[in-house]
């Protein structure tokens, strides 16, 4: 039975598990939401995901939920059926991609989500862009990048392995680059341009995109 | 060679650690910077966070920092070797679920409580700000709504995943500070389900001890 992943094609968090799947080359089928209604359902909520959200990810019958568990789930089950490690082995290394994870929830995410929240998602709703939000979250995400160009410095990518750390910043960036006018935010550091170039050349990346 | 935990007794993040530590019956040393400046002192940023905050761990040379990384780190090395506690099971299915509920905690659950804990707790102790109602009025509706979600979710289990796991480490402390500091109870106990886990979490010993050493 193939895996099914239920999902807003175009949503990065959706993106973000395609991209692990595409990575460790396992077949899935995609169950495109249209209606965001039909996340709202009493079955959806009891059976999919009691928050009402996508993506979820059935395998059989095991349901999993979250973006980010999904991609761990599929890393613990799957991964020593591909040649491509996301996720080491290696206790103290494992810690570590856990850590970069963790840079990305707490100072990459939030002031970037902000950013796309106002120039695309607001737009769609015909609400006003907060240019104060723009501003101050593209600061915030300044002094993240600031950061993160001194630790790419001598590393092809965060845990010098590429890893799932990596691989969940790529979405957001990705709507950056494509959609906004803001991708000097990453290009105007040479180790983040580098590194967000590296990670547009994986086969991975260029398959889920193509999409 | 010993653990060395850097942070404050009254953060949450650090508090996550804590009590992981003490479940797994690890032993370690905790040293508190002597104020918020310290860390974001060169040194600080260098070689401990370079975000300029903690809770940092070191175990031996091995540094980390994310109260969370540190936390499953701890797990993955040390559970089941000083005791019986299992905090990430070994099942890839379990695994999977437990991590589904430490993304419900961090999305869900933590940005109202937080609401509550940065206006009620921390805004005039560690800010010098009055409490701001609307934030409050707002986190106390999210919560509600997250709170009756997990009403559900408890439904005959004693924990989130059946077992206890990391996943009800993760909400213990800002769950207390809204709870007992900030004194919102009701939103707990109105709930059967939600009141017995919070119940059976505050009384484990790990739990208890590290809420009680709160200053």
């Amino acid at each position: 039975m193939a895996i099914k992943l239920i999902g807003f094609a175009q949503s990065p968090t959706t993106r973000r598990v395609v991209l692990v799947l595409n990575e460790l080359g396992i077949p899935y089928e995609l169950e495109s939401v249209t209606e965001i209604q039909t996340i709202k359902t009493e079955e959806f909520i009891t059976k999919k995901h009691p928050f009402g959200k996508v993506p979820v990810l059935c395998d059989g019958d095991h349901v999993v939920n979250e973006s980010r568990a999904i991609c761990r789930y599929l890393v613990s089950k799957y991964q020593k059926d591909s040649k491509t490690v996301l996720y080491p082995d290696d206790v103290h290394k494992a810690s570590l991609v856990e850590q970069y994870i963790s840079y990305e929830l707490s100072y990459y995410d939030p002031p970037l989500s902000k950013v796309l929240y106002q120039e695309i998602y607001a737009k769609r709703r015909g609400e006003p862009t907060d240019e104060a939000v723009v501003k101050q979250s593209l600061e915030e995400l300044s002094k993240t990048l600031d950061i993160y160009e001194k630790i790419l410095k001598g590393k092809e990518y965060l845990n010098g392995e590429y890893s799932l750390a990596d691989l969940f910043h790529i979405p957001c960036a990705h709507i950056i680059y494509s959609a906004t006018s803001h991708k000097d935010i990453f290009d105007s550091r040479p180790h983040v341009k580098q590194w967000i170039e590296r990670l547009q050349n994986r086969d991975a990346y260029k398959k889920t995109y193509a999409e | 060679m010993t653990i060395k935990l850097i942070g404050f007794p009254y953060s949450g993040p650090t508090m996550r650690v804590i009590i992981t530590l003490r479940e797994l019956g690890l032993p370690y040393e905790f040293e508190t910077p002597a104020n918020f400046e310290v860390l974001k002192t060169e040194d600080f940023l260098a070689n401990k966070n370079p975000f300029g905050k903690i809770p940092v761990l070191f175990d031996g040379d091995f540094r980390i920092i994310e109260s969370r990384s540190i936390c499953r780190y701890l797990a993955s090395k040390y559970q089941g070797k000083n005791n019986n506690t299992i905090l990430i099971p070994n099942d890839v299915h379990k695994a999977g679920l437990v991590d589904q509920f430490v993304s419900f905690e961090i999305f869900y659950y933590d940005p109202p409580a937080f609401k509550f804990v940065s206006q009620e707790v921390f805004a005039e102790k560690f800010w010098n700000k009055n409490p701001d109602p609307e934030i409050i009025k707002q986190g106390r509706e999210e919560l509600i709504k997250v709170l009756d979600i997990y009403e559900k979710l408890l439904e005959g289990k004693e924990y989130l995943n059946g077992e206890f796991s990391l996943a009800d480490i993760y909400h213990s402390p800002y769950t207390h500070y809204v709870y007992g500091v900030a004194k919102h109870s009701e939103l707990w106990d109105s709930r059967p389900n939600v009141k017995n886990w919070w119940n059976r979490l505050r009384n484990r010993e790990a739990v208890k001890k590290t809420l009680e050493e709160i200053p």
